[in-house]
């Protein structure tokens, strides 16, 4: 089995402001993202061969199957493949180009994650799955159950917790397409209302509206449109139980899907852990952060919540987690996600990111996690 | 031989102190305080909580047959004795019934089990008395009343006592009532009612099972009879030569309330734990009519009868915050949850066994016990030896939130996930708790619960409560 490494090349990214997007559709999300790609690509939309759209949550004005990026880019005569993997859809959708690319079949693939979270009544994500098992649940209480037994087995106190989110708040407060561009204290963080133990509302992150989008083609051709494109290292996704409180067997200290999402990646890349510069990771909720840390492999298990309390992962630390904002202040808008982390990584990698850019970076990681621990995803970009 | 062999005594958690109600309305109230079915609670589910007391003595196998009894079950057509030996994981080949219409049901229940034991024709009857009766606001049932449940076994061991005889008498006499289309109890004139209706129907079979068995006022050593009020079951063994001081058992109300089926139970259940073997108790009930019940006690009788003790079901209590509260557990005022859609009958009768009887999956080649029920062992992943097992109802729990984002009509609430003993690990929400009793390791026992309405039915699913 051969490798998707070096075969794939980031050519274009495009990313809308996340947030409350009243003013906008999730078409117009779609159109402003997949045209900025388009752009940074250089690269004409009939150039484009085949399109991923991810969408977790489909909506009445879009983003169920092709015809919600067809549609409105007006994409048509060609294969538009819509993914939904839970949070990992964005992620999903973008190694599913790459694998298109990398087949041989398509040269030219264009990715884009859309979600509209705010035009639909009610708090936080509705509740699809059995009427009966579960009842009761929600996403921050699924997260809740593994931050309470980690923290129960590791002695870690909600101030550890507390660190993340005022971390990820400093790198959003400098970053213009952030949801939440604002600077927070930890004593904010540990005051806020409870959601659900041990998550304060800061703890959380938003319920956000936002579209991105990347274009990939054969690493061959790349330099034809831009001379600092991107190399994908390493693409892999990996599936676990949806339903890991049924499972006796399950620590709850970590997500096995991580684990072996990136173990594979980093086969894939020929690179370590200690070989990554920097990771966008799937801080839904600041303790997943620190799970993520470990299940990635940039330490062991129960020592991430040391890594954050000695600093070392903010941008200027050796292990810079999150330089965007993260899910936490950039937002969550769940299918655009993903993609959103590879506009991220790719700007980072150009060196664009001014204020919260970090140094030498040229090896970056992508990670979602769903479900919780039910999927995830991760993916490895490289400077050319 | 036939009569009783065990007992099982439900009282719902919340208690609500008559004193709130008193100054919510200005009015005066009795003194003490009322049980108070909680949010997720009716006459079902409590009944399946007295039921499950029982099943520590008894096999579910050995049962062929469940009588339910309440004036208020949830549902006005479906029958409830059969969801509540279904939740108990009786066998399918068993005879129910409902027994409704009035709060002398609960008795009515209890000697038709007798008379079946008796007969032959069924060997072991769980009676099943619950009551959740609807009250209407500033009314003076409203703090009278109380929520509850008893649940008996009837068989020919009659450990706890044995059945001597009954007396019944039938009449129309309107006292206490609900319509058709009414949500609340309705009562006519008490003084009257209870002159002319309850002491003379209830006076007259007391006397008539006594004379018929030739039992004198003063061979009787517990008189113990249902009441509408505080003061009436003192009247009636005035009435029938019984001495109230010494013969009548103590009323309930005080620290419980009138719970309408269950009280000549409870009742009973109250005079065994204070009887000796070889006293005669009788049992009363009245409503359009009345009937009387003599036991004599047998050799289980004393403090341990009942599961769990009368004072012991009482300490096992957690005071309402406000009047308001009540209110909204019963869905009088305040927020409901958000009705679900309704749930397939499909999904429902596949999937009985896993979520009512609460059977998950056992390998028989790793051993793993799982739930939900498994189609490939999650351990060894073998698909060959799957075969159902039935959840334990205890265990600890491995971990948990309070969450405070949930749908649910009480706010916060808790999740967990708790591993079972005897295997499997489940997670369902907590109730009868507070947000302080959810932690790491706690004991934790399996209720059955209203888990949500909609689409004009209930579902019914386990939660955890502290064990």
């Amino acid at each position: 089995m051969s490798s998707i490494r070096d075969k794939v090349a980031v050519i274009g990214v495009g990313c809308t402001k996340f947030g409350e997007l009243y003013d906008m559709t999730y078409e117009d999300q779609v159109c402003d993202a997949a045209f900025q790609a388009y752009a940074d690509a250089n690269v004409d939309p009939s150039e484009i061969d085949a399109a991923y759209v991810g969408t977790y949550l489909p909506h009445a004005q879009g983003g169920k199957a092709g015809i919600s990026l067809a549609d409105p880019l007006r994409l048509y005569d060609r294969p538009v493949t819509r993914v939904e993997n839970f949070c990992a859809t964005g992620t999903d959708a973008f190694r599913n180009a790459c694998l298109a690319v990398a087949s041989g079949q398509h040269d030219i693939v264009l990715v884009v994650g859309s979600e509209k979270l705010k035009d639909r009544p009610g708090r936080g994500i509705p509740r699809i799955g059995h009427q009966i098992l579960g009842k009761g649940n929600t996403a921050p209480g699924l997260f809740a159950l593994a931050a309470n037994r980690y923290m129960h087995e590791f002695k870690v106190g909600r101030e550890t917790l507390a660190k993340v989110a005022v971390k990820n708040h400093w790198n959003g407060a400098r970053n213009q397409l952030a949801h939440f561009q604002m600077e927070i204290t930890e004593e904010q963080v540990l005051k806020a209302p409870m959601i659900a133990t041990p998550f304060g509302l800061f703890d959380c992150c938003p319920t956000t509206d936002g579209g991105a989008a990347a274009i990939v083609c054969r690493a061959d051709i790349a330099s034809r449109f831009r001379d600092d494109y991107v190399l994908v290292k390493g693409a892999a996704l990996a599936v676990a139980t949806g339903r890991p409180y049924f499972d006796p067997t399950f620590d709850y200290v970590g997500f096995r899907s991580t684990q072996a999402a990136a173990k594979k990646a980093y086969e894939q890349a020929d690179l370590s852990p200690s070989d990554i510069d920097f990771a966008e990771v799937h801080d839904c909720f600041t303790w997943t952060e620190i799970s993520n840390i470990e299940d990635l492999g940039f330490c062991e298990k129960g020592k991430a919540p040391g890594l954050v309390e000695e600093g070392r992962t903010r941008v200027d630390g050796d292990i810079p987690i999150n330089p965007s904002g993260g899910l936490k202040s950039f937002g969550h808008p769940i299918g655009a996600s993903g993609v959103r982390m590879i506009y991220e990584c790719v700007q980072q990698l150009r060196g664009n990111c001014g204020e919260r850019q970090v140094k030498d970076a040229e090896i970056g990681l992508a990670h979602n996690v769903g479900g919780p621990g039910a999927v995830s995803c991760v993916v490895i970009l490289g400077q050319r | 031989m036939t009569g009783l062999s065990s007992i099982g005594v439900y009282l719902p958690r919340p208690r609500l102190e008559r004193s709130k109600i008193a100054s919510a309305w200005g009015s005066r109230q009795p003194a003490g305080e009322r049980t108070v079915a909680n949010y997720d609670e009716d006459a079902l589910t409590m009944a399946v909580e007295a039921a499950h007391r029982c099943l520590e003595d008894h096999e579910a196998l050995t049962f062929d047959g469940l009588f339910f009894a309440s004036t208020s079950s949830p549902y006005r057509e479906k029958q409830v004795a059969s969801v509540i030996a279904t939740a108990c994981d009786l066998p399918r080949a068993i005879l129910t019934a409902d027994f409704a219409g009035s709060v002398r049901a609960g008795l009515a229940a209890l000697t038709a089990a007798v008379r079946a034991v008796e007969s032959g024709s069924a060997r072991r009857i769980l009676v099943v008395a619950s009551d959740c009766r609807p009250a209407p606001a500033e009314s003076a049932l409203e703090a009278i009343f109380g929520d509850g449940a008893v649940a008996v076994v009837v068989d020919a061991k009659a450990r706890l006592c044995k059945f001597v005889g009954a007396a019944a008498v039938a009449e129309e006499f309107t006292f206490q009532w609900r319509t058709d289309t009414g949500d609340s109890v309705q009562v006519q004139d008490a003084r009257f009612s209870i002159s002319h209706g309850y002491l003379r129907d209830l006076g007259e079979v007391v006397e008539r099972v006594m004379n018929e068995h030739g039992v004198g006022a003063d061979q009787v050593a517990a008189l113990a009879v249902a009441s509408p009020d505080d003061k009436a079951a003192a009247q009636l063994a005035r009435a029938v030569g019984i001495d109230a001081k010494t013969r009548l058992v103590p009323s309930l109300i005080p620290q419980v309330g009138v719970l309408g089926t269950p009280d000549p139970l409870l009742l009973l259940a109250s005079a065994l734990e204070r009887a000796k073997a070889g006293d005669r108790i009788v049992v009363g009930a009245f409503g359009e009519g009345a009937e009387a019940v003599l036991f004599e006690a047998a050799a289980g009788a004393g403090p341990s009868a009942c599961r769990p003790s009368i004072e012991k079901a009482i300490a096992r209590r957690a005071p309402l915050p406000s009047y308001e509260r009540y209110l909204k557990y019963r869905r009088i005022l305040g927020e409901d949850e958000t009705p679900v859609e309704l749930i397939s009958n499909v999904l429902e009768a596949r999937e009985l066994q896993q979520d009512v009887r609460l059977y998950g999956t056992r390998c028989g080649s790793c051993g793993m016990v799982q739930y939900p029920q498994a189609r490939v062992c999650l351990a060894c992943l073998k698909r060959e030896a799957l075969e159902p097992v039935k959840l334990g109802k205890n265990g600890r729990i491995f971990t948990f939130t309070v969450d405070h984002l949930a749908a649910n009509l009480e706010h916060p609430m808790g999740m967990v996930v708790i591993d079972l003993e005897g295997g499997g690990r489940v997670y369902v929400q907590t109730t009868d708790c507070t947000p302080e009793d959810v932690q790491i390791g706690a004991e934790m026992t399996l209720t059955f619960r209203r888990l949500h309405a909609g689409g004009e039915n209930y579902n019914y699913f386990w939660k955890a409560r502290p064990a």
